[in-house]
């Protein structure tokens, strides 16, 4: 085991008697570090996770948590995992509290230091008073955080997040990454999958991109940013008639460029992309730093995917 | 001491507690709801069945009908109330609320869960039992104090029981499924298992099937420690029926770990 290591996958796996969600991917994360893992649907993230989690078989490769073979050490693996899975998982049966204290007995927490924890997540997710709720009375957004309270309680030193912040408004998004930020800040390691590039962009050290079961690119976001696209966008609204003209104008120039639908994107650095303003002179034009949704595009293109 | 106390913590049987515990929460959170008919119902069996059917029926051997009929119920409630958690309460657990997928996240295995479930489907028919056992004392049907063993007997039942529903719940692809384990299964082995009548005068072929079935040496054993009539026999019984656990939770904990770990 490499120290400083918190998860290793190495040609890692995933066949569903004939679907392969992951093909052969190798990725490492370290300790204290906030991974991302960014894909289209159907990329194979969740498979990805389900195995770290111990809950789906690898099919072949090896994958080492915290220097623990997932498929031999799995109470010991799932033991430091806290998880927040994609499915609301909130025990309807019990209270607020009951679930927070259940969920603690199962990690063997005594139940007095399990009742000071859990009275400690509620504070720290703004659920002091919802402690005698039932959890089908609270909204999408504190289930959310009693879900991630609940994968604290037993000071897990990986986090996994799988798409923590779906369909949720933008201020309990926003609680969620500042409660994010202050457990990284504490050296707690996460894996994350998101389908917000911002979040990826403002969570992630580092990141992959997947797609089809295969990893495409992976670095920091910057990293990416820089490698796939260039530091500035023109965005470019065209409209069909006048495109082939506009396309054909950038080609002479050898711009990058991608022909997206109702509009056509330049990527470059910004001294290249001044020298050849010329080229969409005449067209409505918003020129912007590029980011990584421009990166995730580019990659896995624009296709729906269900 | 302490190394004990620590196997013990880190054992499939304190995790399955684990389980126990958080079905038991549920229960309490909700218990006003369940226990009215809990409480009535036997009292309404024994007084038409026991008393009304009774009078026609006389005796059976040397005891009257309601105090043949009080044991085979105290067994058969344990019995239904066992099954009825564990296939419809368990499938309701698994599929719906998501209860045993949150359990995965944490060192809860799929056997834990199986066993947990078991025995909180045993725990069930222990109350049941202790319902009936209350209702059938109350109208002078219990004649030996061995009758208190009659609740541990019912525990018995609940972990026979139990652990064949937890195979279907494990393997059923919908909640449908549990209505041909009643129809099939549970509703025959409650007719054919010596609650209502003594089994002598059925064919031979259907007497050992029966006692195949866990509800006959159930019924049994229990009237045999409501009436006070001990005998080495009841030690088989006992053992047939923590046999049919054994098996039953090593079947529904392979299928289960089959159906959740995919």
């Amino acid at each position: 085991m490499t120290p400083g290591i918190a998860i290793e996958a190495i040609s890692l796996t995933k066949d569903y008697s004939g679907l392969v969600a992951v093909d052969s991917v190798d990725f490492s994360v370290s300790r204290g570090e906030c991974f991302g893992v960014l894909g289209p649907n159907g990329a194979g993230k969740t498979s990805i996770m389900k195995m770290v989690c111990c809950v789906s078989p690898v099919t072949s490769g090896q994958l080492v948590v915290q220097g623990m073979e997932v498929m031999r050490h799995r109470r010991a693996v799932k033991s430091v995992l806290g998880v927040v899975s994609q499915a609301d998982s909130l025990d309807p049966g019990l209270n607020v509290m009951q679930n927070l204290l259940s969920h603690a007995r199962f990690f063997s927490i005594p139940g007095r230091l399990a009742k000071e924890r859990a009275w400690a997540a509620l504070d720290l997710f703004q659920l002091r008073d919802k402690a005698s709720e039932s959890p089908d009375h609270l909204s999408g957004g504190m289930r959310r955080r009693l879900l991630i309270g609940r994968a604290l309680l037993h000071d897990p030193s990986i986090l996994i997040l799988d798409e923590p912040t779906t369909g949720l408004d933008p201020q309990s998004r926003h609680l969620v990454w500042d409660r994010l930020l202050e457990l990284k800040q504490q050296g707690i390691t996460m894996l994350l999958t998101t389908h917000y590039m911002d979040e990826a962009t403002y969570l992630c050290d580092r990141l992959m991109v997947i797609d089809l079961g295969k990893i495409l690119t992976e670095g920091t976001p910057e990293e990416l940013v820089k490698a796939h696209t260039g530091e500035q966008v023109v965005q470019i609204q065209t409209s069909i008639p006048q495109r082939d003209g506009l396309v054909e104008h950038l080609k002479k120039q050898k711009l990058d460029f991608e022909d997206a639908g109702d509009s056509v994107l330049v990527f470059g650095d910004s001294i290249r992309l001044s020298q050849a303003e010329s080229a969409w002179a005449g067209y409505r034009v918003v020129r912007r730093p590029a980011n990584l949704e421009d990166v995730f595009l580019r990659l896995t293109g624009r296709g729906l995917r269900d | 001491m302490a190394s004990a106390a620590a196997t013990i913590r880190s054992s499939f049987i304190w995790r399955g507690f684990h389980v126990w515990q958080r079905n038991r929460d549920a229960v309490i959170r909700g218990w006003k709801v369940e226990l009215g008919g809990m409480i009535i119902e036997p009292f309404i069996v024994l007084a038409t069945l026991g008393f009304g059917l009774g009078a026609y029926v006389g005796n059976i051997g040397d005891t009257s009908y309601a105090e043949y009929l009080a044991p085979g119920l105290i067994a058969s409630y344990a019995m239904f109330h066992a099954t009825l958690d564990s296939t419809y309460g368990a499938y309701l657990r698994m599929d719906s609320h998501h209860v045993y997928e949150a359990m995965l996240f944490t060192p809860v295995e799929p056997s834990d869960i199986v066993f947990g479930e078991v025995m909180w489907g045993a725990t069930r028919a222990a109350v049941s039992g202790a319902v009936v056992l209350a209702a059938a004392t109350s109208f002078g049907l219990v004649s030996s104090p061995l009758a208190v063993l009659a609740i541990p007997c019912a525990y018995l039942v609940g972990l026979a029981v139990a652990s064949i529903a937890m195979i279907l719940t494990a393997t059923a692809s919908t909640i449908g499924a549990m209505n041909n384990f009643f129809t099939v299964f549970i509703i025959p082995m409650f007719y054919v298992s010596g609650v209502f009548f003594p089994l002598d005068h059925l064919p031979q072929s259907v007497r050992t099937l029966s006692w195949a079935l866990p509800l006959t040496p159930a019924a049994a054993l229990t009237r045999g420690l409501v009436h006070g009539n001990l005998s080495w026999e009841m030690l088989l019984w006992v053992a047939e029926l923590l046999a049919v656990a054994a098996v039953a939770i090593y079947v529904a904990a392979f299928f289960m770990r089959r159906r959740l770990i995919k």
